[in-house]
C-alpha cells in the first residue's frame, strides 16, 4: 500500500562491507525480489528496511516520510521470517491476533478480522492449534496471516519458503502472489531461489557482494542480462568468446564468420566480447527445417546427456579441428526435447546453430575479480531443476 | 535408466527404503520385550534409594515414638509450639520474597544479555557463579563487616534488617536462578521471536511479558523452585546473622526436645517435597513449553 524508497544505504560489520550504496524505489503495490547468493547483502538490506539494523548511512522513506531512525515496532511493516517465528505458546488464532491486540483493537473486530484472514489462507479449521501441531506449510500461512493482519504499508519476506518442502513451495509462492495482489501490499521478497524470484515478482533486483548488480523485470533479467554475473547466476547461460568487428553495426566475428547481434554498442571495435545464449535457444543443425541464415555454428561431440524431464541437456565439446582460430575445447549446453534426445547419443558428433536473434554480446572483462574462465561454460553439469 | 542419462533419480523401491523397513521391524521387536534396563543401573538406583530413605526412616522411628512405642504425640506437640509457627512463617516469607525478587531481577537481565549484550555474557556468567565459590561463612563475615553493628551502614540492628537476609539469599540462589532461566532462553530463538513481536508493533515490555516469559516458563518454574527450596533450607546465613528462621529453630529444638524436633524435621521435609512436586507438575502441564523447538523450525 505504501511507496518505499531506500536511499544510498550502506552497512558494514567491522571490516566486512555488507551493503554498499543501495538505492531503490518500490512503488505502491509492487512485489520486488532481492535475489542473490548467500552473503550478497539482501537480508541485511531487508533488515535495515525493517529497522532491525541501522544503516551506517542512507535513508529509508515510507510514503515520503523518513523512518530511518524509527524503531521497528513503529514502522508499520509486516515481516515473515525464515523460520516463521510463530509464538509457540499461542494458538494460530492468537498468533494472528497478536498485532491487533497490541493496537488495542476491540475484541469483536479483532476476531472478525482474524476469522477473515484464516479463511483467506485456508486455515479456518486449524485456528485453535498450536504451532507445533501444524505442518510447515500451515505454519508459513499463519506467519503470513499474522504479518498481514495489521494492514501493513510494506510486507517484508525473508526467505519465507526455504524451510518448506519443494512441492509445497510452488503452491505457496503462488498463494503469496495472489494474496499480495489482492491486498495490494508493497512487498519485498528476499530469496536465493531464482525460480521463486522470476515467477512471482514485478521486478527482480539481482545483488552481488553488497551492491545491486542489475534491476529489471523477470523477463529482462532472464533474457537480456546486462552483466556476466546476472547471466551466470540466473539460469544456465552459454558464454562464447567473440571479437567485435563493428560496434555501430553490432557485428561480431568468430572463427571467420560474422553475425549481427544486440548489445555491442557498449563495446569498442576490436574488443573481445562474450556471446551469451541460453541452452534452450541453441539447436542442433538439422533439428528443424530452419535455414542457417548465416548464423554462427559450432561443431563438436556430445560428452554427456542430462535428463531434465521435458528437455534433455546435451553437453557438447567443440572439436579442436573445427575450432579454427577460436579458443579450443569450448563446451556448450544445448537443450533439446527429450523425445528427440536419442538422435544425439553420447559420443555422437553434431553441429550446433547459435541463432543471432537469441544472442547478445557483453564485454569480456574480469568478473568478481577473477579472469573469466574461457574453457568452461557457466552451467553445472547436473543443473538445478528449478529453472 | 539408459546408459546415456546420469541424473539417476531414486525411485521408491531402493536400498535406503528397504533398510528403513528393516530398522523399524527391529524396533518393534525391542518394544514388545520392554525397554532394556541394565543391571548396574538397577543396583545404583537401589543403593541410592537406601542411602536417601534410610535416614528418613530412622528420623521417623525416633520422632514418632516415646522411646517405647509408636505415637504421633511429638508431632502434635511440635505443631502446637509457638516457635514452630513463627519460625516457619519467617522462613516462608523470606523464601517467597527471595523467589519473587530472583524472577523479577534475573529474568529480564538474562533476556537482555541474550538479546543485546552478548559480549557481556561471560562476565555475567562468572559473576553468577561466584556464590558457588564463596562459602556462606565468608559471606557472613563480609556482610557483618559491611552492614554489621560496627560498620557505618548499620543494617543489622535497624528495621531494614530483613533486607540484609533477603539480599544474602538472592545472591546465594543466583547461580541456580540465572542458569535455569538462561538455559530456557537459549533453547528458544529469543532474537527472532522478539523481532517478530516488534514487527507487529509490540514494545519491549510487552514482548518480554507476552512472548518471552510464556516461552521460558519451564525455566522460570525451575528457577523459582530452586530459589524457594534453597532459601527454605538455608542455615548458615540465618543462624550467624541472628535471624530465627525455621532451620535455626529446628536445630535449637533438636537440642532441647529431640523427639519433637525430629518429627518437625520430617514435616519440613514433606513441605519442601510437596512444593517441589507441585511446581514440577505445573511445568509439565504448560502447553508449548516442551516443544518450543518444534514450533520454531
Amino acid at each position: 500500500m505504501s511507496r518505499l524508497e531506500l536511499i544510498d544505504l550502506n552497512k558494514r560489520f567491522g571490516e566486512q562491507v555488507a551493503v554498499s550504496d543501495f538505492s531503490l524505489t518500490i512503488d505502491d503495490g509492487e512485489l520486488v525480489s532481492f535475489l542473490g547468493p548467500s552473503g550478497c547483502g539482501k537480508t541485511t538490506t531487508l533488515r535495515m528496511t525493517a529497522g532491525f539494523e541501522s544503516p551506517d548511512s542512507g535513508m529509508v522513506m515510507v510514503d515520503g516520510k523518513d523512518v530511518t531512525d524509527m524503531p521497528p515496532n513503529k514502522r508499520g511493516m509486516g515481516m515473515v521470517f525464515q523460520g516463521y517465528a510463530l509464538f509457540p505458546n499461542m494458538t494460530a488464532i492468537e498468533n494472528v491476533e497478536f498485532g491487533l491486540a497490541v493496537r488495542n483493537e476491540p475484541v469483536a473486530e479483532r476476531r472478525a478480522r482474524v476469522a477473515e484472514l484464516l479463511e483467506l489462507f485456508g486455515l479456518a479449521h486449524v485456528g485453535k492449534s498450536y504451532p507445533h501441531q501444524l505442518s510447515g506449510g500451515q505454519q508459513q500461512r499463519v506467519a503470513l496471516a499474522r504479518a498481514v493482519a495489521i494492514k501493513p504499508g510494506v510486507l517484508l519476506l525473508d526467505e519465507p519458503l526455504s524451510a518448506v518442502d519443494a512441492k509445497v513451495r510452488e503452491e505457496l509462492r503462488t498463494e503469496i502472489r495472489r494474496m499480495q495482489v489482492q491486498l495490494h501490499i508493497t512487498t519485498i521478497l528476499v530469496t536465493h531461489d531464482q525460480s521463486e524470484a522470476l515467477s512471482i515478482s514485478d521486478r527482480v533486483i539481482v545483488m552481488n557482494r553488497g551492491a545491486i548488480e542489475e534491476v529489471g523485470t523477470p523477463t529482462q533479467i532472464y533474457a537480456e542480462p546486462h552483466s556476466a554475473f546476472t547471466a551466470r547466476f540466473v539460469g544456465a547461460m552459454n558464454e562464447i568468446p567473440v571479437r567485435v568487428v563493428s560496434s555501430r553495426q553490432g557485428l561480431v566475428q568468430r572463427n571467420g564468420r560474422s553475425v549481427t547481434v544486440v548489445g555491442a554498442d557498449g563495446l569498442a571495435d576490436g574488443q573481445l566480447g562474450l556471446l551469451l545464449v541460453r541452452p534452450e535457444q541453441l539447436e542442433p543443425v538439422g533439428a528443424s527445417n530452419e535455414a542457417l541464415n548465416g548464423d554462427l555454428t559450432l561443431t563438436g561431440r556430445v560428452e554427456i546427456q542430462t535428463f531434465l524431464g521435458a528437455t534433455t541437456r546435451l553437453l557438447v565439446r567443440e572439436s579442436p579441428a573445427a575450432a579454427g582460430d577460436a579458443l579450443a575445447k569450448r563446451l556448450l549446453a544445448v537443450d533439446v526435447p527429450s523425445a528427440n534426445a536419442g538422435r544425439w547419443p553420447t559420443g555422437s558428433s553434431l553441429e550446433v546453430r547459435i541463432p543471432a536473434s537469441s544472442s547478445r554480446v557483453i564485454a569480456d572483462r574480469t568478473v568478481d575479480g577473477e579472469a573469466l574462465d574461457h574453457s568452461g561454460v557457466a552451467v553445472p553439469i547436473v543443473p538445478d531443476l528449478g529453472v | 535408466m539408459s546408459g546415456t542419462s546420469i541424473t539417476g533419480k531414486a525411485t521408491e523401491e531402493t536400498l535406503p527404503a528397504v533398510m528403513a523397513g528393516a530398522a523399524s521391524r527391529r524396533t518393534r521387536k525391542r518394544a514388545n520385550r520392554g525397554p532394556r534396563v541394565p543391571l548396574w543401573a538397577i543396583v545404583v538406583f537401589g543403593v541410592s534409594a537406601v542411602y536417601f530413605l534410610l535416614p528418613l526412616y530412622a528420623t521417623a522411628v525416633f520422632g514418632f515414638s516415646t522411646g517405647k512405642h509408636f505415637t504421633l504425640q511429638p508431632l502434635w506437640d511440635g505443631l502446637a509450639d509457638d516457635g514452630f509457627h513463627t519460625s516457619l512463617q519467617l522462613s516462608l516469607t523470606y523464601s517467597v520474597v527471595t523467589t519473587v525478587l530472583a524472577l523479577v531481577v534475573v529474568a529480564p537481565t538474562a533476556y537482555l544479555v541474550e538479546l543485546k549484550f552478548q559480549r557481556l555474557r561471560s562476565t555475567v556468567e562468572f559473576l553468577t557463579l561466584l556464590p558457588f565459590v564463596i562459602p556462606p561463612i565468608i559471606m557472613v563475615v563480609g556482610l557483618e563487616n559491611m552492614y554489621g553493628v560496627d560498620s557505618p551502614m548499620n543494617l543489622i540492628a535497624s528495621s531494614w534488617a530483613p533486607v540484609l537476609l533477603t539480599g544474602g539469599y538472592f545472591i546465594l540462589t543466583l547461580p541456580f536462578t540465572f542458569r535455569a532461566i538462561d538455559n530456557a532462553l537459549r533453547a528458544v530463538d529469543v532474537r527472532t521471536l522478539s523481532e517478530a513481536s516488534a514487527s507487529l508493533g509490540a514494545g519491549p515490555v510487552r514482548t518480554f511479558l507476552r512472548v518471552i516469559v510464556p516461552s521460558i516458563s519451564v525455566g522460570l518454574v525451575s528457577a523459582a523452585l530452586l530459589a524457594f527450596t534453597t532459601a527454605m533450607g538455608e542455615f548458615t546465613l540465618a543462624a550467624l546473622l541472628g535471624y530465627p528462621t525455621f532451620p535455626v529453630y529446628l536445630l535449637n529444638v533438636n537440642g532441647f526436645q529431640p523427639r519433637m524436633g525430629e518429627a518437625l524435621v520430617l514435616v519440613s521435609f514433606l513441605i519442601t517435597w510437596a512444593g517441589v512436586t507441585a511446581l514440577a507438575l505445573v511445568a509439565r502441564k504448560t502447553p508449548g513449553t516442551q516443544v518450543v523447538r518444534g514450533a520454531l523450525m
